[in-house]
């Protein structure tokens, strides 16, 4: 089981543009778990409101920890922000 | 009753000294006569409406003749600045109100650099200007006293040239100690999507502000002062110091606003398939206009006065010095989004390129974006031909013809005139009746941002009900975006007072969380602050109504409880409304364009998401409900009593 993670900029200088993640994570929760091992700290900037979660180029607004991850998936962590 | 007696009818009941500390004068110019006069707002405007765009609202009320036409210079062109304005962290904004000729319904308009601030610096919290000048002016406020000048040297300037004639002639220095706000070519020839510029890109925008202003025959205000401390009713610097510390802490502005600025938001749009692409007939776009993709061309940010923040990302296209439009201010989402996919422009540097010549031209980019995209759809669906663009191919993508369309637009030259006519091409006979169903307007008004709002049915009703038109700075729940919060329902609850479904596609109490969001952004701009740093706007951490309390019990030594605070917000929603319904605005107006109705979505994980009207209609006569208003969407009788008793009426 092997899953992507893709990074906003703010946290490249921490994490890189991307890690794979070759865990057996079924959730977002279990990933987060997975992460902070290897990124101490980071959990914790992860709970801000402000980063949300995509799967696969879906953008999670709701249920982010019921839902399932899978062998091959794409989680991308986008900031979002209003505009003017 | 002629403007000049309504004026002074009203300055007989106005006080003339300040009310309470820190409290600067109004003044209202005649503009034909050349002749001024100053008072005060009464403490009952403040205390129901705050100031800025609350006390500016009292103003138009007790001004508006609606028998005349909004170019009439009977009807006036209001400044108004916050009692925060100035002297709070991110508090550097002001608003703009009139009758807009664009929509024909409210024009009020929000914004910042420095003119807000400046004007309060000369001891003036209001402008209230009306009459035509005899020729081209320009007024200078200098330490507070008031000067004309025959402003036909700047006449023809755009907004680059201007500030450089500007600044050589009056000596002052941007920022330290001068301002301005300005009309362009654009305002000069009445096209109705010029606003006023107030920086190089600062600008009030939406509804024809730059038209309003020409028609006055006022080319610029020029404020000339050094910065001043104010004689606050209690030391206030200590809690200024919480406050900033409060924004740089909050995630949004440290790792997004202040780094990038709000071209952040293309991409989440993108991927949920809301990104309003090609006048709204798709809702998905590259990914080739991600923020990342400008990083290369953002030489540095910029700020409004005493703004920690500093949002404004700058711009280097690496063209060179004499490319005139190879540098510049912004862009932000708006643009991005409105001269990106809604054009069908599919890289960065022409939509930066085409933003440097919106800041230089005066034009406002979302109510000019939506009117070539307009354009561009008519012309697809052949109800336009080259028979009435003179010649031009209106082909989606093509950069150099929305350039070309820019500047005959300012000039009113060719098609420009068409385009400058804005949403209201078909009024004016310059379209068929059939290009309406097309139009992408509320109560008159170019949507203001490019999020396609058929998914997220909070950001739909916000768009309906908002004052102005159709407009997401009033009251977008934008949180409704963030699943974090969705996901914590007793917190979602508490922000917005009561239960609001986690779901973005759901109905079910989204009116709560519009009515929460236009009730604090009306608070913030009447005091003065920014929507990006206003509590709920970007985050549920920036301040809010403690912070905004606190600092006016510090600033003006007016005590207000938190509920009292939030009425306010309901009070100028209250008047606003009024001032509509004198304008002929009524329930069917709050409403969305029909495509948003009968077109569902058609890519993204929300694919075949539209607005069911059934639904559209309960959640606004809910909406009216906690509102105070009557199902025509007009405050109850108690409510409009208490409102008409503030203004003195």
């Amino acid at each position: 089981m092997a899953v992507t993670v893709r990074f906003p900029s703010m946290f490249h200088g921490k994490t890189g543009h991307q890690v794979v993640v070759s865990e057996p994570v079924t959730s977002i929760p279990g990933l987060l778990d997975v992460l902070e091992r290897q990124f101490p700290g980071l959990s914790a900037d992860l709970a801000d409101p402000i980063y949300n979660f995509a799967v696969n180029d879906e953008m999670l607004l709701h249920g982010v920890n019921a839902h399932p991850l899978h062998d091959g998936d794409v989680i991308e962590i986008v900031p979002t922000i209003s505009g003017g | 009753m002629g403007i000049r007696a309504r004026v002074a009818s009203l300055l007989a009941e106005l006080p003339r000294e300040p009310q309470y500390p820190t409290q600067c004068a109004t003044l209202f110019v005649d503009l034909e006569r050349r002749e001024t006069q100053t008072a005060y707002a009464p403490l009952s405007v403040a205390r129901s409406f705050l100031g800025g765009r609350g006390a500016n609202m009292f103003y138009l009320f007790r001004l508006l003749d609606e028998t005349k036409t909004p170019l009439d210079p009977e009807v006036p062109l209001i400044f108004g600045s916050g009692p925060l304005t100035g002297l709070v962290p991110s508090a550097a904004r002001g608003n703009c109100t009139s009758w807009s000729p664009d929509s024909g319904i409210l024009m009020d308009c929000n914004a910042g650099d420095y003119f807000p601030s400046f004007t309060r610096m000369n001891g003036l919290d209001h402008i209230v200007l009306y009459g035509r000048a005899p020729s081209w002016a320009l007024m200078i406020i200098r330490d507070g006293a008031i000067e004309f000048r025959d402003a036909a040297p700047y006449v023809g300037m755009d907004n680059i040239d201007m500030r450089d004639a500007i600044q050589r002639d009056l000596g002052g220095v941007w920022k330290r100690n001068m301002s301005m706000v300005n009309i362009t070519r654009a305002g000069e020839n009445l096209v109705l999507t010029s606003g006023i510029m107030a920086g190089p890109k600062a600008i009030y925008a939406r509804g024809g502000p730059g038209a309003k202003m020409g028609a006055l025959q006022l080319k610029g205000i020029v404020t000339l002062s050094p910065t001043r401390e104010f004689p606050a009713a209690q030391p206030y610097k200590p809690y200024n110091r919480h406050i900033a510390q409060k924004l740089l802490g909050t995630s949004v502005v440290k790792n997004a606003l202040s780094v990038t600025g709000t071209p952040f938001l293309y991409k989440p749009s993108r991927i949920l398939g809301a990104m309003g692409t090609k006048n709204n007939q798709e809702t998905t776009w590259t990914d080739q206009l991600d923020a990342e993709h400008i990083d290369p061309y953002r030489p540095g940010m910029e700020g409004c006065f005493r703004c920690p923040v500093n949002c404004r990302p700058l711009n280097d296209l690496h063209t060179g010095d004499a490319d005139k439009y190879g540098k510049g201010d912004g862009p932000e989402y708006v643009t991005l989004g409105k001269f990106g996919p809604n054009l069908g422009v599919t890289t960065v540097e022409p939509v930066i390129r085409l933003n440097n010549i919106c800041n230089d031209l005066g034009l406002d980019t979302a109510s000019m974006g939506s009117a070539l995209s307009w354009a561009f759809e008519l012309f697809q669906r052949g109800i336009i031909t080259t028979k009435d663009t003179g010649g031009i191919e209106l082909a989606w993508g093509d950069a150099a013809v929305i350039e070309q369309l820019l500047f005959l637009t300012s000039r009113r030259e060719g098609f420009g005139d068409v385009l400058a006519d804005s949403a209201r091409a078909v009024e004016s006979g310059k379209y068929p009746v059939e290009a309406l169903p097309y139009r992408m307007t509320v109560k008159g008004l170019w949507q203001s941002d490019p999020h396609d709002a058929r998914i997220l049915k909070a950001f739909a009703l916000g768009l309906a009900v908002a004052t102005r038109g159709m407009d997401h700075l009033r009251n977008r729940v934008t949180l409704e975006i963030n699943a974090k919060i969705n996901d914590d329902a007793d917190f979602k609850a508490e922000l917005y007072g009561g239960v609001v479904s986690a779901e973005p596609n759901s109905y079910v109490g989204k009116e709560r969380a519009v009515r929460a969001c236009e009730n604090i952004y009306a608070v913030g701009d009447s005091v003065g602050m920014c929507r990006f740093t206003t509590k709920l706007f970007n985050s549920p951490s920036l301040p809010g109504l403690e912070e905004f309390q606190q600092q006016l019990a510090n600033v003006t030594g007016l005590q207000f409880s938190l509920a009292e605070l939030d009425r306010a917000g309901l009070n100028i929603m209250g008047v606003e409304r009024m001032i509509n319904q004198r304008l002929g605005v009524r329930r069917e107006d709050d409403t969305l364009p029909d495509r948003w109705f009968d077109e569902p979505t058609m890519s993204g994980p929300f694919k075949g998401e539209r607005i069911d009207r059934d639904e559209f209609q309960a959640m606004l006569s809910k909406f009216y409900a906690i509102s105070e208003l009557t199902d025509q969407g007009v405050p109850q009788e108690a409510f409009r009593a208490q409102l008409l008793a503030a203004m003195g009426v």
